[in-house]
């Protein structure tokens, strides 16, 4: 890894969420924290990095960069050995001892369509992997002899896998494939003092004329509102690291990334709450200086004093981070505000901002 | 001598202590091999590097300070659950994204329980010595200037538990980590009165809120044999926080030494 300006960027978003249950506890109610003394409502980091790595917008502005997934990689490798002139049973054979790297086999006893080249479950391979297959199937056209034990290995540590690079993975069984993650992300939590709410509910039955003997069920949700902080710190060496420093794809992966955290939010009982909302403040910072999150802003929790909630959050944050920067000196190199309220900034530049 | 003094604040932190299964509990302040954890992570040491990490085990005394009554935090307990996709389907299967990891028919996923415990709204001061009769792999100042500006994430436990504040490490000269930490506890309030005034210049007609809280006085003072505390212990428990091999995730016993240092009493006498 090479030194380079602008190791760290850090994000701090305001997102308000209207009455919803984006994140459970065993009880099914939302989760909660004690910061400075007064309860808030809470999204676990976990739950906001699945809603992020499963999200469309993931899977479209990262395509070709999360892998691909097959079950006919035998067929294929057999379709490219036999269109190079290998016999069919040799071709098949070899073919077979490529796809079984994946993955096991489909055991059939009577093959029908070539289903015997079949692996059972659906293989990932990562794009190299995937380049590093073909180029084998080339290599074995040409010189007319079947793959050796070394040239079989082509399973490798993912390096244009960007939602691995970003978050990490720990295989407590295969240690040679984990990776560290670049971004962290904090729970985020409520700037304000906040309860977790009862929805007392009642179903009707549409079949009772009878009015007077009340309803068909009955039953009991938790939610809440609020105003939420989201802290996440981005290591833009190590995500270039972790992704073989491969720079444009960098910049993609931290495109995507701050399209997610900015509009995707976590999917937890969205049908009953539709309660999807986009970030309505960001502040994004970039240096070399030890990361820190602004949650200390909100340690005296917001109160509505006229101004509203929003406003008086922003204020508390920029008021924390000038003070940081006073008392302990510089916090980060540049900086860039999005506003929505005011309006401020746009996410285009935010964009630009955070990748360049 | 000379002594590192750093403080850790945060609104949640994990100190993970020998754990196997489902639940993850949470020691209340920071063990040795965290800490060696969070040197190695300014650093920019690979997790894999188990000379440099013991390197660092070895040539360092460390104690850690409590602010506050309640600068260890209070107990959070997280309910927290994960997709799976079977075992079998797994084997032999590289799923290097989540997204295809999980993508099968969703009656066929399972889902994994486990509980882990936080600390919430913690603040402490940790105190770094050179170990007598050690070599020590970096200078004082060094490891100073990394926690500054260091090469990965810093964090307190747990990958999301962010601090919340520079650690704006000190290097400080005097007797004991107890003595160091008073006087790193004395440059934070100078240097907050001094924003204070200044920021009071800039706007005197206005009533100006103070910059930054001031730092709660220290309580409690947990440190192991290596550091001379300058306060007498009350207790000595042994905790398996000796960091062995980071690759193995194998730890060995260490005595830590805990003194008392408000008023009260300790919790049980």
């Amino acid at each position: 890894m090479s030194h380079s300006a602008h190791r760290f960027v850090q994000l701090h978003l305001l997102t308000h969420y209207p009455p919803s249950n984006l994140n459970r506890d065993d009880t099914g109610r939302p989760k909660t924290a004690l910061v400075g003394d007064a309860t808030r409502l809470r999204v676990s980091s976990q739950s906001q990095k699945r809603a992020w790595r499963t999200s469309e917008t993931f899977a479209v502005d990262l395509a070709g960069c999360l892998g691909r997934r097959t079950r006919q990689l035998g067929k294929e490798v057999f379709k490219t050995l036999c269109a190079g002139g290998v016999s069919d049973k040799l071709a098949r054979e070899w073919a077979k001892d490529i796809a079984k790297q994946f993955g096991k086999l489909k055991s059939d006893k009577k093959p029908v369509n070539d289903s015997d080249l079949e692996i059972e479950q659906l293989a990932h391979l990562s794009p190299e992997e995937w380049e590093a297959t073909f180029a084998l199937a080339q290599a074995l056209i040409a010189r007319k002899e079947g793959p050796t034990e070394a040239e079989l290995r082509l399973l490798t540590q993912p390096r244009r896998a960007v939602d691995i690079a970003m978050f990490g993975r720990m295989l407590a069984d295969s240690p040679e494939f984990n990776m560290e993650a670049a971004v962290q992300v904090a729970h985020a939590i409520t700037v304000h003092r906040a309860a977790v709410e009862d929805d007392f509910f009642s179903a009707v039955d549409d079949l009772n004329r009878n009015d007077t003997t009340g309803a068909g069920h009955i039953g009991e949700r938790g939610y809440g509102a609020g105003l939420f902080y989201l802290y996440i710190a981005i290591n833009r060496e190590l995500l270039r690291h972790n992704l073989g420093g491969d720079e444009a794809l960098a910049e993609r992966a931290l495109a995507a990334l701050v399209q997610a955290v900015t509009r995707v939010s976590p999917t937890g009982m969205q049908n009953s709450f539709a309660s999807r909302a986009y970030a309505g403040y960001v502040l994004a910072e970039k240096g070399d200086q030890q990361p820190r999150s602004l949650s200390q802003a909100f340690l005296k929790p917001v109160h509505d004093q006229g101004e509203g909630m929003f406003t008086q959050a922003v204020t508390a944050l920029e008021t924390r981070c000038a003070n940081f920067d006073a008392v302990y000196g510089a916090c980060a190199q540049a900086r860039y505000t999005l506003n929505v309220e005011t309006p401020t900034g746009t996410l285009a530049e935010l964009i630009r901002f955070v990748a360049e | 001598m000379d002594f590192l003094v750093f403080q850790l604040q945060a609104p949640m932190a994990s100190w993970g202590e020998a754990a196997v299964g489902e639940y993850r509990g949470s020691a209340p302040h920071p063990g040795q091999s965290a800490l060696v954890g969070l040197l190695g992570a300014a650093l920019g040491l690979d997790r894999a590097d188990e000379a440099a990490h013991a390197a660092l085990r070895d040539g360092y005394g460390f104690a850690v300070g409590v602010l506050g009554a309640q600068g260890d935090g209070r107990l959070l307990r997280d309910y927290h659950t994960a997709q799976v996709p079977p075992r079998s389907a797994l084997k032999g299967r590289p799923h290097a994204t989540r997204r295809d990891e999980l993508a099968m028919p969703k009656r066929e996923l399972g889902t994994i329980l486990s509980t882990r415990d936080y600390r919430q709204n913690v603040h402490y001061l940790i105190a770094v010595a050179l170990r007598e009769g050690a070599t020590a792999p970096h200078t004082l100042a060094a490891l100073a200037q990394a926690l500054r500006t260091p090469r990965f994430h810093l964090y307190l436990g747990r990958k999301t538990c962010a601090p919340a504040a520079p650690l704006w490490p000190q290097v400080v000269e005097a007797a004991s980590a107890h003595a160091a930490m008073q006087v790193f506890g004395e440059r934070f309030e100078a240097q907050r009165q001094q924003a204070q005034a200044a920021t009071q210049a800039a706007r005197p007609q206005r009533w100006v809120p103070e910059v930054l809280e001031p730092l709660p006085s220290l309580t409690r003072l947990h440190f192991d044999a290596h550091i001379p505390a300058g306060v007498p212990a009350w207790l000595n428990v042994p905790r398996k926080d000796r960091l062995m091999s980071r690759r193995g995730w194998q730890f060995g016993d260490r005595t830590e030494f805990t003194a008392w240092l408000a008023e009260e009493e300790p919790p049980c006498s």
